[in-house]
């Protein structure tokens, strides 16, 4: 064969090739033109970190069984990689999480930061997340790239909860988080939160002087999120964007108007932007200012209705105060371990939803068993709805005729 | 004073005290038309009362059961050093009582043999029934609710009793011969009578009988239970009430017949002991055998119970994860569906009264 041929017919190949056919939409996603509508009647099922109570969280696997078992939103917590990856990972260690220490090539990535005096040792996706109100050292850096984290192995992080997953499921991307909600066969939302912004932007540097939280918004846009709450924009693809840090939803508002939720953590907790204590936060003034930019607040359950010996004892005004000002409340979190259940509830997580939104009146839960919500508000659906009903009556008319049956 | 005259006078006054008043019902008691028995859907058995929450077998625990929609309040009935009839599970009073702390009994100690093993600790055959009055009843697990500890007393097989009848619905109960091989070595009764007929004595007292489903039954019903075969053969010639053989885990053997469970519940035993009682209580693992904690293929037991015409009901159902397999999700509700519409039970003993009446009345649709 002659070179200059050969060399054509390769070259006309390639266009042929790079051409490419035309796209069609694949046969499995054609019949879901017409989804079922998210439920907007009763608070919202919000399956944090997936369905995690039986399933390693924030996995592929545990968003699709949260999916599968009713809930209107996945929830997920945002974090950026070495090189500026955004990934869903809760933790910044992997030490919880994931089979890190199996990786001995990554044996030399271990650090150790003194946190108070006491040392913490890990190894640090990013940077070291608050948990207490005093500073603590800041000399963190991020150590793994997109490529590396995917090469680990998740892993259940309660010992209490179901193993037989573990090092089977791999770190998932923002984009594949995104991509599982947009592919179900209903509506089903999602709930990422823009976490660690302080320390993130600190440690990743995107090209244009982009931050943080713009790479977030952005990579939401790229799939068409968008439109207030409750617009029809917003039903077809639903979102709530959720953060400790109030400057980053301020931020945020200019360039998005998804709805946003204020998280609010434990009551000696600060704010990690503007260094806020519990009590400013919820106070009647700051609600006043925030309900600008939020349209709800996320607290930690036990500042609503503190406890104590594990009992509850009287329920603040908290819920009270942000429904007066318009704000939604999304509490967590709910899971069904009796570890985790206050005495009141007698062990029975059902009795615990109950509480939450018959005698409180929360608009959302965040819940490690999605299901478990799921089956409670479908039976509280079925009962309401019965009562009304013609075999609720009659089943009325049952009971009082037979309490004459007596004596015979 | 004549002491003649004031001898009359407290003679007649005594007569007059003795004669008494006119019986009528108290006020609070005009409960003619209790709401009966449900009969449509597996039995709701509050184990040890809604032991969950309260002390197990103490009467705020039944009472609770009953608040919350128990069908049966279940107890286990052993016999005190005088022969009387009180509610308690173990034989020894260490777990869930405050003997510890009474410095008068110290020296009641023992080991004695139960069912082939030995045991040390302070036996209730060992006190009197005052002296078991005397001490305070305290929850059994520790991840339970520990505020009741201290505070109630444990209660005799009348008191039990006396709590069903109470009751502003039909409640039924379910009291089982426990340990009969045992308490009749240690305890003595006179004219030769033996804890098997102190119990149906007691149940005759207060007007329980009939066979399951009669309309005597309905109004008082009530399952007598035991893991002795030969206990619940005897009583059949006194009592026609409904009894259910126990059966305990693979390795146990009946502790009156030395049966082994393989045994009775072979085809040919359900045939020979369905002549005595309407159904069998196994334990759920051994209907199901679960393997790390997941469950595995269920054994035909219960389809073969029920062919004999013999209800199950297994037992214990509790809500800690500790106690749910792994295939539940962590979720007591989703063992309820499991036992109640996949197996099949007819029944479920289960410390968590409130949570299995939610399951049931949420599951059928209907609110009761």
């Amino acid at each position: 064969m002659s070179p200059l041929w050969a060399t054509s017919v390769l070259f006309f190949s390639l266009f042929l090739g790079s051409h490419g056919r035309p796209l069609y939409p694949l046969p499995s996603k054609q019949q879901h033109k017409e989804k079922k509508a998210l439920q907007t009647s009763r608070p919202y099922n919000i399956a944090h970190r997936g369905s995690n109570g039986e399933i390693p969280e924030e996995t592929a696997a545990a968003y699709m069984r949260a999916i599968e078992e009713g809930a209107d939103f996945i929830e997920s917590d945002i974090l950026a990689t070495k090189d500026g990856q955004l990934i869903c990972f809760h933790d910044v260690t992997l030490d919880a999480t994931t089979d890190i220490a199996k990786h001995a090539k990554f044996a030399n990535r271990k650090r150790t930061y003194e946190v108070e005096g006491s040392n913490m040792t890990g190894y640090f996706v990013g940077k070291f997340s608050c948990i207490s109100s005093t500073l603590f050292f800041l000399q963190v850096y991020l150590d793994f790239t997109l490529a590396e984290l995917k090469s680990l192995g998740v892993k259940q992080r309660f010992s209490f909860r179901d193993q037989q997953y573990n090092g089977k499921f791999s770190i998932i991307t923002f984009e594949e988080f995104i991509a599982i909600a947009l592919d179900a066969n209903r509506i089903v939302g999602i709930y990422p939160e823009i976490k660690d912004p302080v320390f993130i932007n600190q440690r990743v540097k995107w090209a244009n002087g982009k931050k943080f939280e713009d790479k977030f918004v952005e990579t939401l846009q790229k799939y068409g999120y968008g439109g207030a709450y409750m617009s029809t924009e917003w039903l077809k693809q639903p979102v709530f964007i959720q953060s400790f840090a109030p400057t980053s939803l301020v931020y945020i508002s200019n360039l998005t108007d998804s709805p946003k939720i204020f998280l609010i953590d434990d009551f000696d907790i600060r704010t990690q932007d503007t260094n806020q204590s519990f009590w400013e936060i919820t106070s009647d003034s700051y609600l006043e200012y925030i309900a600008n930019f939020v349209i709800g607040i996320g607290p930690w359950k036990d500042t609503i209705v503190p406890t104590k010996n594990n009992y509850l004892t009287t329920p603040t005004d908290l819920v009270d105060r942000a429904h007066a000002h318009n704000l939604q409340v999304h509490t967590y979190t709910f899971r069904n371990e009796n570890s985790y259940l206050h005495f009141d509830f007698h062990q029975d997580p059902y009795a615990e939803y109950d509480y939450w939104i018959k005698t409180i009146g929360v608009d959302g839960l965040f819940t490690d068993f999605t299901g478990s919500v799921h089956q409670y508000q479908e039976w509280a659906q079925a009962s309401a709805t019965n009562e009304a009903s013609a075999l609720g009556l009659l089943h009325k008319l049952a009971l009082m005729i037979s309490s004459f049956e007596g004596e015979e | 004073m004549n002491p003649f005259w004031a001898t009359c006078l407290i003679l007649s006054s005594l007569l007059e005290g003795t004669r008494g008043r006119v019986l009528y019902p108290l006020p609070s008691k005009e409960h003619k038309h209790k709401q009966p028995l449900q009969t449509s859907r597996p039995y709701n058995i509050a184990h040890r009362g809604s032991n969950g929450e309260i002390p197990e077998e103490t009467t705020d625990a039944y009472k609770r059961a009953i608040e919350e929609g128990a069908d049966f309040i279940e107890t286990d009935i052993l016999a005190t050093k005088d022969g009387e009839l009180i509610c308690f599970h173990d034989v020894t009073l260490d777990d869930t009582t405050d003997i510890a702390n009474h410095t008068e009994f110290s020296d009641r100690k023992r080991t004695y043999q139960v069912q082939g093993f030995n045991v040390t600790g302070f036996f209730v055959v060992d006190f009197t029934l005052d002296e078991l009055k005397s001490l305070r009843v305290r929850q059994r697990y520790p991840f339970r609710d520990q505020q009741y500890n201290g505070k109630f007393s444990i209660i005799t097989f009348e008191e039990y009793i006396a709590i069903a009848l109470d009751a502003n619905r039909v409640v039924g109960i379910y009291p089982e011969i426990k340990n009969p091989v045992f308490i009749n070595q240690h305890v003595k009764w006179p004219n030769g009578e033996r804890f098997e007929d102190k119990f149906i004595e007691l149940l005759q007292k207060y007007g329980y009988g009939g066979a399951y489903m009669s309309a005597k039954w309905l109004k008082k019903p009530v399952f007598i239970q035991s893991f002795a075969p030969t206990s619940l053969i005897y009583i059949s010639n006194k009592m026609d009430s409904p009894k259910i053989l126990l059966i305990d885990d693979f390795s146990m053997a009946t502790q009156d017949t030395n049966q082994s469970y393989w045994e009775i519940t072979s085809d040919s035993y359900f045939e020979y002991i369905r002549e005595y009682v309407v159904g069998i209580g196994p334990w759920k693992d051994t209907i199901v055998p679960p393997l790390n904690n997941y469950l595995t293929a269920p054994s035909d037991l219960v389809y073969r119970a029920h062919a004999h015409n013999l209800q199950v009901h297994p037992y214990t159902y509790r809500n800690e994860n500790s106690f749910l397999h792994f295939d539940f999700r962590q979720d007591p509700y989703e063992e309820y569906e499991y036992w109640i519409k996949t197996i099949g039970v007819d029944g479920l003993f289960t410390d968590f009264t409130g949570s299995l009446h939610r399951y049931q009345k949420c599951a059928s649709g209907i609110l009761r």
